[in-house]
């Protein structure tokens, strides 16, 4: 198992430097826009020109109020973030199956004495390392960023539910491509059906919030139980939210085992 | 104990099949030679008996554990005949990748199979995307063997490697099975496998034509020579011992002999030759054979 997780690091390694990187780098970025820009005037300046229906989902969804606890969390909740974790999510799936098959190199680590469920296993640990490694340091860079700038509205404890949140919807993410990936040969294909689904959630869950008539489509997305604002006004991850993610990912990885322990390869 | 059992295997891609009941037993120290024509499905067999493909029917057993366990593995070495191998990784990374999944066997060969196989120093410090097709294939032969594994599972080994190297490769099979190592060998090259093989099967559309050893193999096979004359051909050539058919036309004449070609090429000698052909028999031949057998 190690050897496996040791080449899985040197593999993803880079790629998940670069992203932790960025994602860092943007949380810090918020921190010092909420600092040194007076994000709240600016806001209110442009909400007053907004629609009704677009006002209210600029101050209640995406910044609680235009406070800066809120704009923080919106930094969690913005595009760049989540394409960042999903991005993230998507490729270690899509390499942990079918990008193996479709490079031939699984066949030669299979033919090794280690069984399918080990290997299988390996991937999932490493994925879900990997995401909370990420989620870490881009915790990292919103903490850095509040103590640099002398912040203090997202305490450690919101922060980490926050972080939890996020890793539940990143690793859902993880599995609903594993299983495209258990089922599929081709990196490329599956890599595209996962960020399209991924697409289409996103885009349905700001339907749901922009347009009051397609609010229950919010349940659809898998995005729709991922809500940083809520962490910051409760200290703790809905229960609900927590309890669909946890079994999304419980589901998605036990089809994709189920597959895998019976796929021929390659 | 067999160091290898296969019982009646069978296995289907959608509407083809590709083996239908294989069943053959491989004993320790053995080099046996699995011979069989592009798509026969002696890949499918392999990767079967690797746990890789799952069967529809049929057992395999290595050292006495079925096929699928991982343990079966242990003490088991194997080529792909397609080998794919991470791109990124050095030649040096990567065995001993391959030798982390065995903590408990060190890879006591590597050093002589480099040596062996003629593979440059640098080609362990370079990128594997970077180096030949053939020296990929070295190292594939040497992460197979490195462990110095009881059972080595070869899969069209000597593919993309030069006369040379095939030579060395073929030098440290049979020095491995002088070992008391068992070889099974996949070759869609006759002479390949008649050259290191004590036995071999026969596999052509997923059924085993026969599992003989070389020297009954040789016995039953029917090769075709053809010799042009200075003048006339011999009318009593075709009436020799082994000839089974023959074709006449002016000088030329053309003989299918089956077994022993002695006394045909005594014959020969006998008169004045300007030309002769003796090929390697080609798989079609044998497969012929083997049919006409069984009619």
């Amino acid at each position: 198992m190690s050897n496996l997780l040791k080449r899985l690091m040197a593999r993803h390694g880079a790629f998940l430097a670069v992203i932790a990187a960025l994602l860092a780098g943007f949380e810090y970025l918020i921190c010092a826009i909420v600092a040194t820009v007076n994000v709240r005037g600016m806001l209110e300046e442009l909400i007053k020109n907004l629609p009704p229906f677009a006002r209210t989902l600029v101050e209640q969804q995406f910044f609680g109020g235009l406070g800066p606890a809120g704009i923080l969390a919106f930094g969690w909740n913005h595009p760049i973030t989540l394409a960042l974790g999903t991005a993230v999510a998507i490729v270690l799936a899509t390499r942990a199956v079918a990008g193996e098959i479709e490079t031939g190199a699984v066949e030669l680590v299979l033919s090794q004495p280690i069984s399918r469920l080990r290997y299988f296993v390996a991937q999932v640990l490493f994925a879900l390392l990997a995401l909370s490694a990420l989620i870490a340091v881009g915790a990292c860079g919103t903490l850095l960023g509040q103590l640099v700038y002398g912040i203090h509205v997202l305490g450690a404890g919101t922060l980490f539910s926050i972080g939890l949140n996020y890793l539940l919807l990143q690793s859902a993410w993880f599995g609903i491509t594993l299983v495209i990936s258990v089922f599929g040969r081709e990196a490329g294909r599956v890599a595209a059906t996962g960020f399209v689904l991924a697409l289409v959630s996103y885009v349905l869950q700001v339907i749901a919030q922009l347009w009051t008539k397609a609010t229950p489509l919010h349940r659809y997305s898998v995005f729709g139980y991922y809500s940083p604002l809520d962490i910051v006004t409760r200290h703790h991850v809905p229960a609900k939210s927590a309890a669909v993610l946890l079994c999304l990912i419980i589901v998605a990885i036990a089809l994709s085992a189920w597959r895998f322990l019976r796929r021929d390869i390659p | 104990m067999h160091s290898l059992i296969v019982e009646n295997l069978a296995k289907a891609y959608g509407s083809v099949q590709a083996l239908r009941g294989v069943s053959f037993a491989v004993d320790p120290g053995e080099v046996f030679g699995y011979l069989g024509p592009n798509g026969a499905g002696k890949t499918t067999t392999l990767r079967i008996i690797l746990g890789l493909v799952r069967a529809d029917g049929g057992d395999v057993r290595l050292f006495d554990v079925a096929a699928p366990d991982s343990r079966s593995r242990v003490d088991v070495g194997y080529l792909p005949g397609e080998l794919h191998l991470y791109e990124n990784l050095t030649g040096g990374a990567l065995l001993e990748y391959f030798a982390g999944f065995r903590p408990g066997r060190p890879p006591v060969l590597r050093q002589q199979l480099l040596d062996a196989l003629d593979v440059e120093p640098s080609a362990l410090t370079r990128r594997i995307k970077f180096l030949s097709h053939g020296t990929k294939q070295k190292l594939g032969l040497t992460t197979a063997m490195q462990h110095d594994p009881a059972l080595l599972l070869l899969d069209e080994p000597t593919t993309g490697l030069d006369p040379l190297v095939q030579r060395a490769f073929r030098s440290l099979v049979l020095e491995r099975s002088r070992n008391g190592r068992t070889v099974f060998f996949s070759s869609h090259v006759l002479s390949e496998v008649e050259s290191i093989c004590g036995r071999v099967a026969i596999l052509r559309r997923g059924e085993l034509v026969a599992v003989e050893s070389i020297e009954s193999l040789r016995s039953k096979m029917v090769r075709r020579l053809r010799v042009r004359f200075r003048g006339t051909a011999p009318e009593d050539l075709v009436r020799l011992p082994g000839v089974t058919r023959s074709q006449l036309t002016g000088s030329e004449v053309s003989l299918w002999i089956r077994g022993d070609v002695n006394p045909v090429l005594r014959r020969i000698a006998q008169a004045e030759v300007e030309h002769f052909v003796f090929p390697e028999p080609e798989l079609e031949d044998i497969f012929l054979t083997y049919y006409q057998a069984s009619k």
